[in-house]
């Protein structure tokens, strides 16, 4: 099948992918938004026990974890618009884009309140009681003691969901985007090196979840600055800290794909 | 002057504090003594609202709260009053010593950047720290986080500061450090409520001892009225078990 391979092929297909790298990069920007966004709204209900929006919330999420994204993205196209109609709003006409992101977005949020709730569970509540016993406001403890922490521990985690998301889009070509992985096809397609095109694909993923990836290692060492330590004899509270951070990241990290734990 | 009036507290049908009243003069370094579980942290928890009491008054300087009737804005005026020494520190751990002691001088009380520094500056020197302001709480030994915990508190200029077993995670040989800070603080006349273990520094610093069992208050008196000349029989009893070579010297 197709025609014999040549290598040559494989640089000439990187700057044609790379130019529908951006809406890729769109796709994963605008879910990650939407993400965080849900992301707080699905952990808070579960944080504070809020009784019937907690069920919901747990529901919510196993849902999106317990399905296959492809087909996310065909309930939502396909029903979106469908459910929207009920409520005499036609969307049918929104850009497929729209679809994808809101998909993807759901989909990434699903994933980041487990991130978030497990953080915020593990950063220990005595600290937020020296908050409020200075007299701050649970705001303020929540802003400046609490979330600063949580993001540290999240991080390490997050980065992995944003690589995740990152190749789940290579699925929304399945609804006819032409991001990279549609592109890749499409050349494919027409001049049948099927093999080079995928070399160029993957290679491009590659790099930029490198990249990605380095990103974020610079802005976990940031966010975990407190946590160096210049004696040998206090490093046990380190170690532990590291302990509980893998049980942490192991249990968000083996549900992608899992089901509610 | 510190007037807690008919604190009663229960954890859903246990109850741990039964209408307590308690006076602390301005001045005053009142110990708590008691056996595990007689309620000594939920007496300090509901001094600073950390726990609300069921029912009950307190009266901090001349703030005055009614535990039936607070709301959100009444019982972030009474954490202002006071201020806690935790029993396992509970410094911000992304914070330095100095961010921990400024922070609430900076977020709560509102001071300038410049004069939050230089107040937890001295604050830091007076505990013995002065040479750690830019060590995190993981570079610290337990007694050095204890004594910025003690910072944090005095920052605040608290009406009164409660301590809450602030030696007993400690490993041996640095209790005494912190101690030492205890006194010296309590010699400038700063009001405390402590709970503590230790029967010596209750002996020496201690204007007042209050010994509770069962979420009552038994018996309360000077520390020489308590330790030598005790009048209950649970007071004996415990003194007799936490320090045995009391008995000499009755
Ligand atoms: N959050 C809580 N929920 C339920 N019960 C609690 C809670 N906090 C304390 N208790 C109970 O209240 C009682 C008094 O606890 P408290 O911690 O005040 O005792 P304590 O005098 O400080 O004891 P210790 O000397 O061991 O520190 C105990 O029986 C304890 O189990
Ligand atoms: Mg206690």
């Amino acid at each position: 099948m197709g025609a014999p391979f040549d290598i040559t092929y494989v640089f000439g297909y990187l700057p044609k992918l790379l130019s529908t790298l951006g809406m890729t990069l769109l796709i994963v920007g605008g879910s990650l938004l939407v993400g965080i966004v849900v992301g707080f709204l699905i952990a808070l209900p579960r944080l504070y026990r809020i009784p019937m929006l907690n069920t919901l919330a747990r529901i919510y999420v196993s849902f999106f974890r317990g399905t296959p994204i492809l087909i996310q993205l065909f309930l939502f196209y396909y029903g979106l618009p469908e459910i929207l109609k009920l409520a005499h709003l036609d969307i049918s006409k929104a850009p497929v884009l729209v679809f994808v992101i809101i998909t993807y977005g759901l989909h990434t949020g699903a994933f980041m309140s487990e991130t978030i709730r497990a953080s915020v569970t593990a950063v220990d509540r005595g600290q937020v009681e020296a908050a409020y016993a200075v007299g701050m406001t649970s705001y303020q403890a929540f802003t400046r003691i609490m979330l600063p922490q949580a993001m540290a521990i999240a991080v390490p985690v997050f980065s992995n969901l944003v690589i995740a998301l990152l190749k789940d889009t290579s699925l929304a070509f399945s609804l006819g985007v032409m991001e990279m992985t549609g592109k890749a096809q499409t050349l494919g397609s027409l001049t049948q090196h099927f093999i080079e095109a995928y070399i160029s694909l993957a290679l491009i993923y590659l790099v930029v979840s490198m990249t990605l990836e380095k990103l974020l290692l610079i802005a976990e060492r940031r966010l975990l600055r407190h946590e160096e330590t210049d004696s040998t004899g206090h490093r046990r509270f380190r170690l532990e800290q590291k302990s509980s951070y893998r049980r942490m990241v192991a249990s968000v990290d083996a549900g992608k794909g899992g089901t509610e734990v | 002057m510190i007037q807690l009036t008919n604190i009663t507290k229960s954890f859903g049908r246990h109850q741990v504090l039964n209408k307590i009243d308690l006076t602390v003069q301005k001045g005053e370094v009142v110990v708590i003594l008691g056996p595990s579980g007689s309620g000594k942290t939920t007496l300090l928890r509901c001094v600073n609202y950390l726990e609300k009491p069921n029912d009950g008054e307190i009266l901090i300087g001349d703030y005055r709260l009614n535990c039936k009737h607070a709301s959100k804005k009444d019982i972030y005026q009474l954490r202002q009053k006071s201020a806690m020494v935790f029993q396992q520190y509970n410094l911000f751990k992304h914070k330095t010593a100095l961010e921990n002691v400024m922070e609430g001088l900076v977020v709560v009380k509102k001071l300038s950047k410049e004069e939050a520094k230089t107040r937890s500056i001295a604050l830091l020197e007076k505990v013995g720290l002065g040479s750690k302001l830019d060590a995190y709480p993981s570079q610290l030994s337990g007694g050095q986080q204890q004594r910025v915990g003690i910072a944090r508190a005095l920052a605040l200029e608290p009406e009164v500061i409660l301590f809450d077993e602030p030696t007993s995670a400690l490993d041996p040989e640095l209790v005494g450090e912190v101690l030492a800070v205890i006194r010296k603080i309590a010699k400038e006349g700063i009001t405390m409520i402590v709970v503590t273990h230790e029967m010596g520094f209750a002996r020496d610093v201690a204007n007042h001892v209050v010994f509770m069992d069962g979420g009552v208050i038994v018996e309360e008196g000077t520390p020489v009225e308590l330790f030598n000349n005790p009048q209950e029989e649970r007071t004996k009893q415990f003194l007799k078990r936490i320090t045995p070579e009391l008995n000499y010297s009755i």
